[in-house]
């Protein structure tokens, strides 16, 4: 340890830094789990344009089921990949709440934008707005997490 | 509180960065720890087997349909010596930054 110079030790912990974070990266859902939500709003869109709205309600419940179900092994996005599993530590507790947070944002945000396009009179409002909050998810979800975790520091 | 302990195994590069990346991780694979840390499979298999040696890593051969692929953890021995490295270089840092003492009159 005699040997080892202030200069040395800054850089091992500066490495060591490196690949905990090149870890933290990896925190997230699997690809596969954006696609499959963004399915799900386009079917719910459809189902409230279609079906009573006492049904699509049900509708609605159910998938938040679904979603509550597969949830707790996937929320704390320790296992986006099968390549490895990010400790707790690193995942942080916060990454389920941005996880949560980011969905309700999306619902806010399809409402809105059906609301505008009803008021515009486009026609079924409801599946144009979950159209296009399904694309934001499906192609953009992983990036959005990534932002908001580095927000919230999660 | 960890306790600083200097570890000359740990503290070579490559094997720091490998130990660090397992210390974040519950679990890596052999070959997320190859891409991360650009390192052939037999310079990475000979730094799991000198881990392995010393107590601080855990593999395990899993089949994964037709191939067989290998998990490393940290074992709690190996997580200890981690962080009391950690800490070691960190008081070596900090140590240089404190200001010099002034010698007694």
């Amino acid at each position: 340890m005699d040997n080892i110079v202030p200069e040395q030790a800054r850089t091992a912990l500066d490495a060591a830094d490196r690949a905990r974070r090149q870890v933290a990266e990896e925190v997230g859902l699997p690809r596969g789990y954006w696609w499959a939500m963004a399915a799900g709003w386009i079917l719910l869109g459809v189902l409230g344009n279609v079906l009573p709205p006492w049904l699509a309600g049900v509708a609605t419940v159910g998938f938040g089921v679904g979603h509550g179900v597969l949830a707790p092994r996937l929320l704390d996005g320790r296992r986006r990949t099968d390549r490895l599993q990010v400790s707790a530590a690193v995942a942080g507790r916060r990454t389920p709440l941005v996880v949560v947070g980011m969905l309700l944002g999306l619902i806010g945000v399809t409402v809105l934008v059906a609301l505008a396009l009803d008021a515009d009179g486009a026609g079924h409002a409801g599946i144009w707005a979950a159209v296009l909050t399904a694309a934001v998810i499906g192609f953009g979800g992983p990036e959005m997490l990534r932002v908001l975790r580095r927000w919230a520091r999660a | 509180m960890t306790k600083a302990q200097f570890d000359e195994l740990i503290h070579p590069s490559t094997r720091l960065s490998l130990v660090a990346t397992l210390a974040a991780a519950d679990w890596a694979e052999f070959a997320f720890l190859k891409d991360r840390l650009q390192l052939s499979d037999s310079a990475l298999s000979k730094q799991l087997t000198t881990l392995e040696e010393a107590g601080y890593v855990a593999t395990e051969r899993r089949l994964s349909g037709s191939r067989r692929k290998v998990r490393a953890r940290l074992t709690s021995a190996g997580r200890d010596a981690f962080n009391g490295h950690i800490e070691a270089l960190r008081a070596i840092v900090a140590d240089a930054a404190a200001p010099a003492q002034e010698p007694p009159a």
